[in-house]
């Protein structure tokens, strides 16, 4: 209870029920000063769970708690303390970033001047600018700049590195680490597995608005084999594998890692194991 | 409040908020119905409300530490704002015209105290209509300006034909100021009173409606 009272965030049995589709009971608590990787495929839910998380979406079911206090009761203190970034949100786009920091930071007692001018520094951004002026990858910056510079202790990013070309997917997984090491944080959800790779300790995957799978990076890929087969799948290795996918000289499955001894199985990838579970959702 | 008010202004503010105070400048046209210089500010109330979207204001403010409660609030309050200084312009306009010598208006009420009052009125009646159907549904503002815009037209509607038809329009407040100025100036209050109920009934709905919303950001 101690340690989930310190917790940046814990959610508990969160449910929302749309017309066709429905997120149920997912739960999760998110350990201070890590990176937890938040999966799965478009669809499956990631938006609408952030969405209900930050109050904008109501739950059907469930509790949130921010650093121990019930969301969205204690709604203004909280904000004050995390920060919220989306690729796909440009606020004020021919306004300044000047202007829109100027009222931004209005809002903060704690908003650190100093900060805000060592990561306008260290992104390369310039204040006269106005987002629509911005790549993807700088809206981003400024909006991790905004979040940094109110001290958030826990940032929300929602799919970060969509769109960005590798180069600055690279740059932004480097960034992440630098926060985590300095204390922060983050919760990152994507569908882009390998950016994850790099940067995460945890994964949640989130399977068609269910929560099929929370463990560490490593523990997730232990679990998991693939074993690569010709145009038949043996029916030993059918009987334990976990979807498949055709490939150029065959197929690949998915094989648990306590039965993969039998099988000349190699070490899965965080993209192999997710593509291969949905498959065999889809295939259901 | 003031934090979101002034977030209001140097964020969502529309150049129109600006050029619509100067269609006050309209009660100086003869035989022009006044009341329609009123429209032009739920305009551009419209036109802040449709950048808002454009803008992704509402995500913006909502990862404020604010409530859903205090951003709609700070909205129509500015907004009241905006709609009390187009009235002081217009009133600054009706002066000037009255100094430089008003003729009677054939299109509704004459330029003078009680075109205030029938100001108050018609923001009252947009802020009703408005806000309440657009915080049902941010993501549709021409929807909610759609029905406040029916509504309004049809006070405006009612005040020029009641000049023609009402004894206590067509006798008492369509006059030349300063005649009848005791009655002009209740029916000003009036107006004052309506806009001020109006607007608070306005928030308490648009909150209650906003707080319950899913928002498809």
């Amino acid at each position: 209870m101690a340690s989930e009272m310190k917790s940046p965030l814990t959610v508990k049995g969160l449910g929302k029920n749309y017309p066709a589709f429905r997120l149920e009971d997912v739960s999760f608590t998110l350990a201070p000063g890590t990176i937890t990787g938040f999966i799965g495929r478009n669809g499956a839910g990631k938006t609408t769970t952030i969405n209900t998380m930050l109050s904008f979406v109501h739950p059907d079911a469930g509790e949130i708690a921010f650093f121990g206090l019930p969301f969205p009761e204690n709604d203004r203190e909280i904000k004050r303390r995390i920060g919220f970034v989306s690729a796909g949100m440009t606020y004020y786009t021919r306004k300044k970033l000047s202007a829109i920091t100027a009222v931004t930071k209005s809002f903060y007692p704690e908003w650190d001047d100093g900060q805000y001018a060592k990561y306008m520094s260290r992104f390369g951004l310039a204040d006269d600018k106005t987002p629509a002026e911005l790549s993807n990858g700088m809206k981003i910056k400024y909006a991790l700049t905004l979040a940094l510079s109110h001290g958030a202790e826990l940032l929300i990013l929602d799919e970060p590195t969509s769109g960005l070309d590798p180069v600055s997917r690279e740059e932004l997984v480097e960034i992440f680490l630098k926060l985590k090491d300095e204390g922060k944080t983050i919760f990152f959800s994507t569908h882009i597995t390998s950016d994850l790779e790099k940067c995460a300790d945890r994964i949640l995957f989130l399977q068609n608005g269910h929560l099929n799978a929370d463990d560490t990076l490593d523990g997730f890929r232990e679990a998991w084999r693939i074993a690569e087969c010709g145009e038949k799948i043996p029916e030993e290795l059918a009987r334990v594998s976990r979807g498949e996918c055709r490939v150029r000289d065959g197929f690949t499955v998915l094989v648990p890692a306590e039965d993969a001894g039998a099988f000349n199985a190699r070490e899965a990838n965080l993209e192999e194991i997710m593509i291969h579970l949905e498959k065999e959702a889809d295939a259901e | 409040m003031m934090k979101m008010l002034m977030k209001e202004w140097k964020l969502c503010m529309h150049p129109t908020g600006y050029i619509m105070l100067l269609g006050a400048a309209l009660v100086l046209v003869p035989g022009y119905p006044y009341g329609v210089c009123c429209f032009y500010m739920g305009l551009a109330i419209f036109f802040i409300c449709l950048t808002a979207r454009e803008n992704h204001d509402a995500t913006y403010s909502l990862t404020l530490p604010v409530s859903r409660g205090d951003a709609v609030t700070a909205r129509i309050l500015f907004c009241a704002v905006l709609e009390a200084a187009d009235l002081l312009v217009m009133g600054l306009f009706v002066l000037l015209k009255n100094a430089i010598g008003s003729l009677p208006n054939p299109a509704g009420l004459d330029a003078g105290l009680a075109i205030i009052g029938d100001g108050m009125i018609i923001f009252a009646v947009f802020n009703m209509v408005f806000f309440p159907i657009y915080y049902k549904d941010i993501n549709k503002p021409g929807k909610a300006f759609g029905f406040s815009a029916t509504a309004v037209f049809l006070w405006i509607i009612l005040e020029i034909v009641g000049t023609y038809v009402i004894p206590f329009f067509k006798d008492v407040l369509d006059t030349p100021d300063p005649q009848y100025m005791r009655e002009k100036a209740l029916f000003t209050l009036a107006g004052l009173a309506l806009f001020l109920a109006g607007t608070a009934w306005s928030i308490k709905q648009s909150v209650k409606r906003f707080e319950a919303v899913d928002l498809s950001l």
